[in-house]
């Protein structure tokens, strides 16, 4: 299985920048997301690897193969590409059977007709579909389409897999089973594959690595557990989750770390990181602020509980603490009312 | 779980990575088709721009360039006479047919309206009966000197209308051209999710609602498409004006030109070519306009594949048995009534009120059609030209629209503009391009005074027709579909072979169906091609009817429709079949 590699690549449309020197490699069987709100420019990125976009700059190399080359006029067409693809819309073609939707990437590649039917039978086995085998498209159920994409994708062994929002038809109950299974398929069949959604869960859940875009660029690149906890930009942690945002004032601490003082939180909240300039932004999570009772033991200013949401696994505050508003999230209960609010060291983490 | 999944199957990949600069055609097929086409909407326009700019036909000695042709056109004023008439008559009849059409496709397809699956069939029935047999239909009954018009007039005494007027024109010309509004809307409405409609329904809109704020913004594409076809169609037609002008003096611009070319002095007068030339530059700003005005095909594209399914439809309330009443009645008074008369023509001596038609019988114009072996070749010659032609344009049209549409190929943009024209241009004009096509250019040789000559001048002329119903169609197909089979590593004529036609075959029935049945009928382009030997049946009908002798010519026209009452039948049936599968 080969890696991909994307280097400088740029594309506008009418004078809107919609690609600005987007650079990422995705390593041999490596599940890597592009994620990003709509327009972000993370579906044309995944257009231009699968062939069905002209970048206006830059290279697109899959293994040994150069898939696109500006300067070198290097442009394979899509059918020359040897990818497998999943679409938003799944695309089924709604002439084909189950059966004759797998085999098309075979057929194309003049496989014998009894190897076809033989493969076709171990992907559909694979992908659950046996007894689905001659029905048509219109006859499947949306999770049940989702997967016959899936199988047409992989029918014939594809290098590189990639995914275009593959789980934005499906119900939330199935979703998650769906995303359970292909990151077992993926493992499964090693399959290199870049994945592109618009829900931080699903990034989070499946990649090996995230890939958080706006506006066209790459903002941020990470594990999903990097990004989620260092986001370093305040976009990146908005769009992964929840997130509270204190500016202050920056002092050094002991070991490299940093301190931030803000009004509210006179006592300084300890960032695990160095600091360049006198003032910064943090980020917390709101799991990671820690409330209680205001007679309880510790330090921390006071606060006001001013609503509260039951979401089955944890309650949802918002607390006033001096001017500001934050979101905590607790597994405790807590009547509307004073409490004390303390932010540990070390979840905190600087943004720009 | 097999554990031979893991190993990749034993496809050897045939696909070598040969890289293809950006500039190159994708392949070569495209080119050619491409090519044909190209060739064969341009080729005939060449001459006569040519013999618009030079003082004399091409053929005689002494011609010198200059705008000298024009300067006459401009001097005369039964020029600007017609070309008045001919806006007043476009605009009423592109009103009155596109409404109607719409309406009549959104009636009888989306709601209750009792009666409506045969309301679908009989609604065509204009283009049922061939042009020229429906304009005698009408003259025969609602004319001056029709029956209905006499049983009105002289019988009851009351006021009667004058059809041949204008307004009067224009509402048979709404009646001729409202089945073309009907199908393409038709087409499109088949193929729209109609669960967008049960959206707004379920969102509290009631079914008026339903169809102005969602159903007609759907079509948009396909009633603009159609709004510019019939306009065009107006502009130039020749059968209305030479027949129900004629009695009050009001010419068309067509039927202004075809009279100063057949009337004049010297043949081949420059000042029509220049006529010819202008109407060009009309109509190719009105193809710059809808190119303009339709925007971008993609957002007109129901999300998922299979539109349809089992839908309920609206529902009229107690408007459901007077709409079906008025759209029967309406059917009736337009194609009926005049196909009874046209029926009544072939068997009687004479129409009139004043005798009873079975004293008036006569077998003799059937036995003539019979007989006669002029009359009997242009039946079997017009079969050929509308069975072969027919399918050979709706292969043509369709490579060319999935080109226009679907690839790479780097002149696409130019082929819809190719399509739309030919039947825009005046099908006399159109005609005589041809006609010096064939004379000035050495391969014209080969289809000069046979009937393949003709062939290639009808189907040019209608392959709009074809483009027409394909293309809304096709911009419905989700462009993930050739993706996902271009991902499969399925070339472009793979994909257009096994993906794109596959799922286009209702259409491409469609496109046949018209094809065949506007082969049958039209003349236009024929006009100045036909030959001892070589006749069709339009040119025929008009030839004959000139010298005088309706009977024939009424029986003529009840074989064409007879022959294309049966191929609907059957089209509609293997229709049927093929959206069931």
């Amino acid at each position: 299985m080969p890696d991909i590699r994307v280097e400088h690549l740029s594309k506008s449309f009418s004078g809107t920048r919609v690609l600005d020197d987007v650079s990422f490699t995705v390593k041999e069987k490596e599940l890597v997301t592009l994620l990003g709100p709509s327009g972000c420019g993370k579906t044309t990125t995944l257009l231009s690897i699968a062939g069905f976009q002209t970048p206006d700059e830059g290279r697109i190399g899959c293994g040994d193969d150069i898939f696109f080359d500006r300067d070198a006029h290097v442009d394979l067409a899509a059918e020359r590409r040897n990818l497998g693809m999943v679409f938003q819309s799944y695309a089924i073609w709604p002439h084909m059977t189950v059966a004759q939707n797998v085999a098309f990437p075979l057929r194309v590649r003049k496989m014998p007709k009894r190897a076809i039917t033989a493969r076709v039978a171990e992907v559909l086995a694979l992908v659950e579909l046996s007894e689905q085998a001659d029905r048509y498209p219109h006859q499947l159920s949306g999770g049940q389409q989702q997967r016959v994409a899936l199988g047409r994708a992989i029918a014939y062994s594809p290098a590189v897999l990639l995914l275009d929002e593959p789980f934005s038809n499906l119900d939330a109950k199935l979703r998650e089973r769906a995303r359970d299974w292909l990151r077992e398929l993926q493992h499964t069949l090693g399959l290199t594959t870049v994945f592109v959604t618009h829900d931080q869960d699903e990034a989070l859940s499946m990649s090996d690595r995230i890939l958080v875009m706006n506006g066209g660029r790459i903002l941020r690149e990470g594990t999903p557990e990097e990004a989620y906890r260092q986001p370093r930009l305040r976009f990146v942690a908005e769009f992964l989750g929840q997130c509270n945002f204190l500016t202050g004032a920056v002092t050094a601490g002991p070991d490299g770390t940093a301190i931030l003082k803000t009004a509210e939180f006179g006592d300084g909240i300890a960032v695990p990181e160095q600091h360049a300039g006198p003032r910064g932004t943090i980020a917390v999570r709101p799991e990671d602020i820690e409330i209680t009772q205001p007679d309880a033991p510790g330090s921390g200013p006071g606060g006001t509980v001013l609503d509260a949401s039951y979401l089955g696994d944890h309650y949802q505050y918002r607390v006033a603490v001096g001017t500001v508003q934050l979101s905590v999230r607790s597994q405790r209960p807590l009547a509307q009312g004073p409490v004390r609010v303390r932010i540990p060291p070390g979840v905190a983490t600087f943004v720009d | 779980m097999t554990s031979t999944i893991e190993q990749p199957p034993d496809v050897t990949a045939p696909v070598t990575v040969r890289p293809r600069a950006r500039w190159m055609p994708a392949s070569a097929g495209q080119a050619v088709v491409w090519l044909v086409v190209v060739v064969l909407v341009v080729g005939p326009f060449f001459p006569l721009v040519y013999s618009s700019l030079r003082s004399k036909p091409f053929y005689l000695p002494g011609g010198t360039f200059g705008l000298q042709a024009y300067r006459t056109l401009f001097a005369d004023p039964l020029f600007w006479q017609a070309v008045w008439n001919t806006l007043w008559f476009a605009v009423g009849t592109t009103a009155l047919a596109v409404a109607g059409g719409t309406a009549l496709a959104i009636l009888c397809n989306r709601t209750n309206l009792p009666g409506r699956k045969a309301y679908r069939v009989l609604l065509m029935a204009p283009i049922v009966i061939p042009p020229l047999g429906l304009i005698i239909g009408w003259l025969a009954i609602y004319g001056q000197g029709g029956y209905i018009t006499q049983l009105v007039g002289q019988n009851l005494h009351l006021p009667v209308w004058n059809l041949s007027t204008i307004p009067g024109m224009a509402v048979l010309g709404a009646v001729i051209t409202i089945p073309v509004v009907f199908l393409t809307v038709q087409s499109a409405l088949a193929g729209t999710d109609s669960s967008l409609e049960d959206a707004a329904r379920s969102s509290g809109a009631g079914p008026g609602r339903v169809i102005t704020r969602v159903t007609l913004p759907m079509l948009r594409p396909a009633i603009l498409n159609c709004t510019l076809l019939i306009f065009a169609l107006c502009l130039e037609i020749l059968g209305i004006p030479l027949f129900l002008g004629t009695p009050s003096n009001i010419d068309f611009y067509a039927s202004y030109l075809y009279r100063s070319w057949t009337s004049s002095v010297t043949p081949d007068p420059p000042f029509v070519s220049a006529g010819a030339v202008l109407l060009l530059v009309v109509v190719s700003g009105l193809l710059i306009l809808r190119a303009r005005l339709s925007g971008s095909e993609q957002r007109f594209i129901a999300a998922g594949g299979r539109g349809g399914g089992a839908h309920r439809p609206l529902d009229l309330g107690r408007w459901r048995w007077p709409a079906s009443i008025g759209l029967g009645a309406y059917i009736g008074i337009t194609c009926v009534i005049p196909l009874l008369g046209l029926v009544l023509m072939s068997c009687v001596k004479a129409l009139t009120t004043l005798q009873v038609p079975w004293q008036l019988f006569t077998a003799e114009n059937w036995r003539l059609v019979a007989t006669d072996p002029t009359l009997r070749r242009s039946i079997t010659d017009s079969l050929l030209i509308a069975g072969g032609g027919g399918a050979a344009t709706v292969l043509l049209v369709a490579a060319a629209t999935l080109i226009a549409h679907r690839s790479r190929f780097p002149l696409r943009r130019t082929l819809a503009p190719a399509l739309i024209y030919p039947r825009a241009v005046p099908g006399v004009i159109l005609g005589i391009g041809f006609f010096w096509a064939y004379l000035m250019f050495t391969p014209g040789a080969l289809v000069r005074n046979n009937l393949w000559g003709e062939l290639i001048a009808l189907c040019v002329r209608n392959l709009t027709l074809a483009y027409v119903v394909i293309y809304p169609s096709l911009a419905r197909i989700n462009v993930e579909f050739d993706r996902a089979a271009s991902s499969s590593g399925a070339g472009w004529w793979t994909i257009a072979r096994r993906i794109l036609l596959p799922i286009l075959r209702p259409a491409l029935l469609a496109a046949f169906v018209l094809m065949f049945i506007t082969l049958l009928g039209d003349y236009d382009p024929v006009v100045f091609l036909q030959k001892p030997g070589t006749e069709v049946l339009g040119v025929t009908m008009l030839q004959t009817w000139a010298r005088g002798i309706v009977g024939p010519v009424a029986a003529l026209a009840v074989v064409q429709v007879a022959i294309v009452a049966v191929v609907l039948l059957l089209g509609a049936r293997v229709l049927r079949r093929l959206r069931r599968a």
